[in-house]
């Protein structure tokens, strides 16, 4: 059975990090498509953009409030609304294939990923596609040193867009890159000039991440590591299920984001989370990058590292053998 | 969804994921269930799916039952039930202590 559900992509960012800017061009060029609706939330009223439009099959504008906090009931009357309409038309017929939502500045899309999943009616209609995060490159590294909104927004992405890269001078560019890369292994990274891609180069050899320190809303549990748990040979995914919601049921505040792709039976899944919240997994097509397959990575702090590895070697019944988790220092 | 009683409210748990055919779906139920009663005993727990109903049931040895319907569900009623969290990097569970 196919999924027919809708397609979400969630655009993040911090203020005047150049969502709207990249949005725009993405849909000039029909990066999302034909059939697609654009959900527009803005902290601050503003006037719609007709060039936004023009790329677009509909537009909603939500003016009342950051839709992760106070104007999170607009938001899900917004999309239920979108689902309805859709509902209304055969699978046959043209229409509705995806909402690109752009976040206000300040919001979480974590915080945005969980509403939708905690409301019955859309998480019958709507699949979180992506979570896309504009980075502004000029500001980032002010913004990540002391807001924690910012680095949440980082770590939530699945995809990082940096923009405003041509005015960056390139060693603060190489080393906002590496800083990424430490707070969000696993997301791609690209760039954008005014919302035209552009290549970035690669990563010099020395590019050295900021030392980020805590904040005053993380205490001190430490800063947040990416560490890679290898899956053993053949393990019983109904087990593998129980050590995980155990682990996101008593760490999920510590662990800000899972991913991997586990072999089962079925397929391959691609397993992913945002803080407790885990997105129904995705059975892969068999063709494809298979090296980083059974490796799970775990994002987040107040663990020890190599304790992952062992915690899940123990609830499966196998020996303590040899280190199956390693703590990437720096760049994964 | 059921029009009765609403059930399932979503479309499958993310930990339901890999069992394909209805045969599979009911196996891994059984399976699932035989794992998590081996883990909860030395909590004091029990867990039971006959299959029928939807739903895990736990229940503590002195009675008390909660039926629930997914894994999420499960970890915060055996906290509640348990007074503590099931923990996987608990030093204790890890053997450090």
């Amino acid at each position: 059975m196919t999924d027919t559900r809708l397609r979400l992509v969630i655009l993040g960012g911090y203020l005047g990090s150049g969502k709207t800017t990249w949005l725009r061009h993405q849909l000039h060029v029909g990066a999302f498509g034909l059939r697609v609706h654009v959900v527009v939330n803005e902290a601050a009223e503003v006037p719609v953009d007709d060039a936004l439009l023009a790329g677009a099959d509909g537009m909603t504008l939500l003016s009342g409030g950051c839709c992760c906090c106070a104007g999170r009931d607009e938001m899900i009357d917004a999309l239920r609304r979108l689902c309805d309409l859709r509902s209304r038309k055969s699978a046959v017929e043209v229409r509705l294939e995806r909402i690109v939502l752009e976040t206000s500045g300040l919001a979480d899309p974590g915080a945005i990923v969980a509403a939708i999943q905690a409301d019955p009616v859309l998480v019958n209609h709507i699949v979180v596609d992506e979570t896309i995060v504009a980075v502004d490159a000029l500001h980032a590294l002010a913004q990540l040193a002391t807001e924690p909104l910012g680095r949440r927004q980082v770590e939530a992405a699945d995809r990082l867009v940096l923009t405003k890269t041509d005015a960056c001078d390139p060693a603060a560019l190489a080393c906002l890159r590496a800083t990424l890369a430490v707070l969000n292994g696993h997301a791609t990274v690209s760039a954008a000039v005014l919302g035209e891609d552009v290549a970035l180069p690669p990563l010099p050899e020395d590019a050295r991440p900021a030392a980020l320190i805590a904040l005053a809303e993380e205490d001190g549990r430490g800063p947040i590591t990416p560490t890679q748990v290898a899956i053993p040979e053949g393990m019983d995914w109904s087990a593998f299920t129980l050590w995980l919601s155990a682990l996101l049921h008593a760490r999920g505040n510590d662990l800000v984001r899972v991913k991997g792709v586990v072999r089962t039976p079925a397929g391959r899944l691609l397993l992913q989370t945002v803080r407790k919240v885990v997105q129904s997994p995705e059975i892969l097509p068999e063709q494809g990058d298979m090296r980083r397959d059974d490796v799970i990575v775990f994002i987040g702090r107040g663990y020890r590292p190599e304790d992952l590895g062992r915690s899940l070697r123990r609830f499966l019944g196998l020996p303590a053998a040899a280190p199956s988790a390693m703590a990437l220092e720096g760049s994964p | 969804m059921c029009n009765a009683c609403g059930n399932p409210a979503a479309p499958g748990h993310w930990t339901e994921a890999g069992a394909a055919s209805a045969g599979d779906r009911l196996r891994a139920r059984f399976h699932r269930a035989a794992l998590l009663q081996s883990v909860l005993r030395p909590y004091g727990l029990t867990a039971h799916d006959g299959g029928v109903v939807p739903g895990i049931q736990i229940g503590t040895l002195t009675g008390a039952q909660a039926i629930v319907h997914n894994l999420e569900e499960v970890w915060a009623e055996v906290e509640r039930l348990a007074g503590q969290a099931v923990d996987p990097l608990d030093p204790r569970y890890l053997g450090d202590d």
